[in-house]
């Protein structure tokens, strides 16, 4: 098993080197300036062209690659060409409020989706069924903004119990915490538990039909135990995968969640750093993404492990 | 339902079911009494505001670094920094010196060396600037307090090239900052105005907050926008930035934020119409909306040309477009001068009436328009940009022109307009940009009505005509000579088509009431604004 975990952690460099390499040279080839967005509207063509010397744009792709590559490989992600503050800097004030969004929706999404999943593959075919995945489909169906909006009206504006936007650090206490993020994860949740929820009853109608649920059922099991303990870890093994794939997404892909409600997240960095052409910024990000998606991956393979005894790496 | 009209609706609803003033803060506003939170028209993203130009910028560094000069509400230069100044009988030599007891946020004294090396960063990067340093003698510190600038011709303008709140201002920083290359950023923030920037509390792209400066001695006259006493009534103030103009609205009738820079026109009914919100023009001298065409190739190379679009430019299609039904908000400008200031000229501004779309077939067929393709770059994400170039691209199509439309974003726009290749190798025809009226009172950092060949604003337009009457305004001995010159100047601009503007707009503010001090201004002035 470790030689395993060491083996795919190795094999994440190369990876990771061709992203980097993909994303400096999309950036290369897109259109746009940095030196042109810094110098402002009014700026003249001189102006522009003084400050792209200045940051070193005029130089080639390859040393300009290089130069970066040669400082990444010591832990330097760079300097912000706006902020002149540390790419590492950027980004490690953003992690908090996304990876605190992410915790909460998923916790939020797992809760009600699975339990959701399970019942309606239980009565499958009658309104129960049916509710549960219409509402399934309405959650995966409505854009985020819509949600977020109509959240924040009732339980913002009307009925004032929790704020329609802001980040409050968990130094700052549970509560604060917790109050600014509730409309955001509940929000970004329904989208989740919309997959989550329809995943889990396919993989449960599957399992349910098989010889060994039959078996449980006939040796006088429970409903509860028969779904809960025999059918669910046996069905568990996409529902782990589509959640680790959530896990991912939701890194990068809250972006509309952290406009509507601004929150300062990633997704917000890298959005503002792709319209400003903030090289280093978007590398770094770009580059902390890829290696948040092989390590979800990697836990996901290690959790097959723990479900299904007879995956063995 | 579309994104726009769902905001406005869902927004909208919110106002209208909270009866009774909406509801009540759902932040504790005791801890926060001393603190306004504010939000920016845009993300401060940089801060150094000779470097970066851009207006948020300047906006920002106006609470932290002070001016020699302040701009009144009467366009006229006065004293900030400066204690008195002297000039020669020849008007070669002025001699400065600067009030007593001025500190920087680090509890150094402000000293004419600082003033000297912040003078000559800034004269790299300013268009007044720029013509002070070609007829510049010598700039020399005297002793602590005061300092020489010698000149080899008069500079009638010097008092306003320190006083203008154009971008970049003249901003004075310690020598060791000053001293950074122009064309790079500093990296330590520390000025003498009335607020600290507290660096180690920015979040690019989040928040950005201020604090009082206990040793900044204000003024004793009364403040009148950059002039006077900068007397600062609260301890704190936070920068917040809002991607999002629906959640902006929330939060201000939430009263989790105190004041709103620049309210979505969409968004404004909602918030006028809420007990505890104020709402008036935010800077009274606005903005001059315009497409600039590119005069070195063809069509627009081509005089008539340029004259067929401004002869069939409907100015109120694109106002209705910006704005919408607001009359409030705009008017025609047949010209290119910021209305309801002192220099204000409609002379020669005839071509800007006609609104003819024959006589603009008949000119464009008198220039010999073969179908050339018109590359028209739009910023989508900037939402004046776009409504602009919709306007545009119908109007072309409507006279016979071949549009070739790129919608694209503010990003790619800002480095394509900077290329000189002919529209077909990755140049361009035309782009869509707006000018804050404060710029457009006279031509002293009006870049864009400049025609001067291979120096002029992206365009490039070669017009001596223009050029002359900008050196006749530059030396104008009155202010009968400077409307003269202005008048002349508005002629030849519209008759050469130096780009093409499309209508004057205004936009609002918005403040809780428990919020007093605001005024309308170029930029949001925080001095004399206290919170209940």
């Amino acid at each position: 098993m470790l030689a395993f975990i060491v083996r795919r952690i190795i094999t994440t460099i190369p990876v990771m080197a061709f992203v980097a390499l993909f994303v400096f040279s999309l950036l290369y080839i897109a259109p746009g300036d940095p030196a042109a967005v810094i110098a402002g509207d009014q700026a003249t063509p001189a102006d522009v062209e003084k400050i792209r010397l200045s940051l070193g744009l005029d130089r080639p792709y390859l040393i300009r690659f290089g130069e970066w590559l040669f400082r990444v490989l010591q832990g330097d992600l760079g300097t912000s060409i706006f902020t002149s503050l540390p790419v590492t800097q950027l980004i490690s004030q953003r992690i908090e409020p996304t990876v605190s969004l992410m915790v909460l929706t998923l916790i939020f999404a797992v809760v009600i989706a699975v339990p959701m999943g399970v019942i309606a593959a239980w009565k499958a075919g009658t309104w129960v069924d049916k509710s549960a995945m219409a509402f399934a489909v309405l959650g995966f169906s409505i854009p985020v903004f819509v949600v977020g909006y109509l959240l924040a009206y009732v339980f913002a504006l009307k009925l004032d119990w929790l704020p329609v936007q802001g980040y409050t650090p968990l130094s700052e206490g549970l509560w604060p915490w917790l109050r600014n993020l509730i409309l955001p994860s509940v929000t970004l949740g329904l989208v989740y538990i919309a997959l989550i929820a329809r995943i889990t009853r396919a993989t449960m109608l599957e399992v349910l039909q098989q010889d060994y649920i039959r078996t449980a059922r006939s040796k006088g099991l429970g409903q509860r135990s028969v779904l809960f303990l025999h059918a669910l870890k046996n069905a568990a093994i996409p529902i782990v995968t589509i959640i680790g794939i959530g896990i991912a997404l939701l890194i990068g892909g809250a972006v509309v969640t952290e406009s509507v409600f601004a929150i300062p997240g990633l997704g917000r960095l890298t959005v503002d750093a792709i319209l400003r052409r903030d090289y280093p910024v978007i590398q770094g990000v770009v580059l902390m993404f890829s290696f948040v998606y092989v390590l979800v991956n990697l836990i996901i393979d290690l959790v097959y492990t723990l479900l299904d005894p007879r995956i063995r790496y | 339902m579309d994104r726009r009209t769902f905001l406005k609706s869902a927004t909208g609803a919110g106002a209208l079911a909270a009866t009774g003033g909406l509801s009540m803060p759902a932040l504790s506003q005791g801890a926060a009494a001393k603190t306004l939170r504010f939000v920016p028209q845009a993300n401060l993203a940089n801060f150094d505001p000779i470097w970066g130009t851009q207006y948020v910028v300047r906006n920002a560094a106006a609470l932290v670094w002070d001016t020699l000069y302040g701009i009144d509400d009467k366009f006229q230069p006065q004293r900030q920094m400066v204690e008195s100044e002297e000039v020669s009988s020849d008007g070669l030599t002025w001699t400065f010196k600067l009030r007593p007891g001025l500190k920087f946020h680090d509890g150094e004294p402000v000293l004419a060396k600082d003033v000297v090396q912040s003078l000559v960063r800034w004269s790299a990067r300013d268009p007044m600037g720029l013509m002070l340093r070609a007829i510049q003698n010598e700039l020399v510190a005297v002793d602590d307090r005061s300092w020489k600038w010698s000149l080899k011709q008069p500079f009638p303008k010097m008092l306003l090239a320190l006083a203008k709140n154009n971008a970049p201002c003249s901003f004075i920083m310690p020598e060791r900052i000053a001293k950074t290359d122009p064309f790079q950023q500093i990296t330590e923030y520390v000025g003498s105005g009335p607020m600290k920037f507290l660096r180690n509390e920015w979040v690019p792209g989040a928040k950005a907050v201020f604090e009082k400066f206990a040793d900044y001695v204000p003024r004793s006259e009364q403040a009148n926008w950059l002039a006077g006493g900068k007397k600062m009534l609260v301890d704190r103030i936070e920068w917040v930035i809002m991607p999002d103009p629906a959640t902006a609205a929330a939060a201000l009738q939430n009263g989790e934020i105190d004041w709103w820079e620049t309210p979505l026109a969409d968004l404004v009914p909602v918030l006028k119409a809420n007990k505890n919100i104020n709402v008036d023009i935010g800077d009274p001298l606005g903005n001059i909306g315009a497409f600039r065409m590119n005069h070195l190739h063809p069509p627009f190379n081509n005089l008539k040309v340029r004259q067929a679009v401004l002869t069939a430019l409907n100015q109120e299609d694109y106002m209705r477009a910006l704005v919408g039904e607001d009359d409030k908000l705009w008017k025609p400008l047949p010209g290119f001068f910021t209305p309801g200031t002192p220099l204000y000229t409609e002379q020669g501004g005839d071509m800007l009436k006609m609104r003819n779309i024959e006589a603009a077939k008949k000119l464009l067929a008198e220039a010999g328009y073969k179908g050339e393709p018109v590359v028209c770059v739009v910023a989508q994400d900037m939402s004046a940009t776009k409504a602009m170039g919709d306007v545009t691209a119908d109007l072309l199509k409507r006279i016979g022109m071949n549009v070739d439309f790129v919608a694209t974003d503010w990003g790619t726009v800002g480095s394509r307009r900077a290329q000189k290749t002919g529209p077909g190798q990755g140049g361009w025809s035309m782009f869509h940009t707006w000018h804050a009226g404060a710029d457009c009172i006279n031509p002293a950092s009006y870049t864009a009505i400049r025609a001067n060949g291979d120096k002029a604003w992206f365009g490039w337009p070669d017009v001596p005509g223009v050029e002359a009457e900008v050196t006749n305004w530059f030396n104008a001995k009155d202010i009968a000579e400077e409307k003269a010159a202005m008048g002349r100047l508005n002629q030849a601009a519209v008759q050469n088509v130096v780009y093409a503007p499309t209508g004057f707009y205004l936009g609002y503010q918005a403040w809780r009431k428990n919020v007093s001090g605001v005024v309308s201004g170029p930029l949001p002035f925080f001095w004399g604004v206290s919170k209940a």
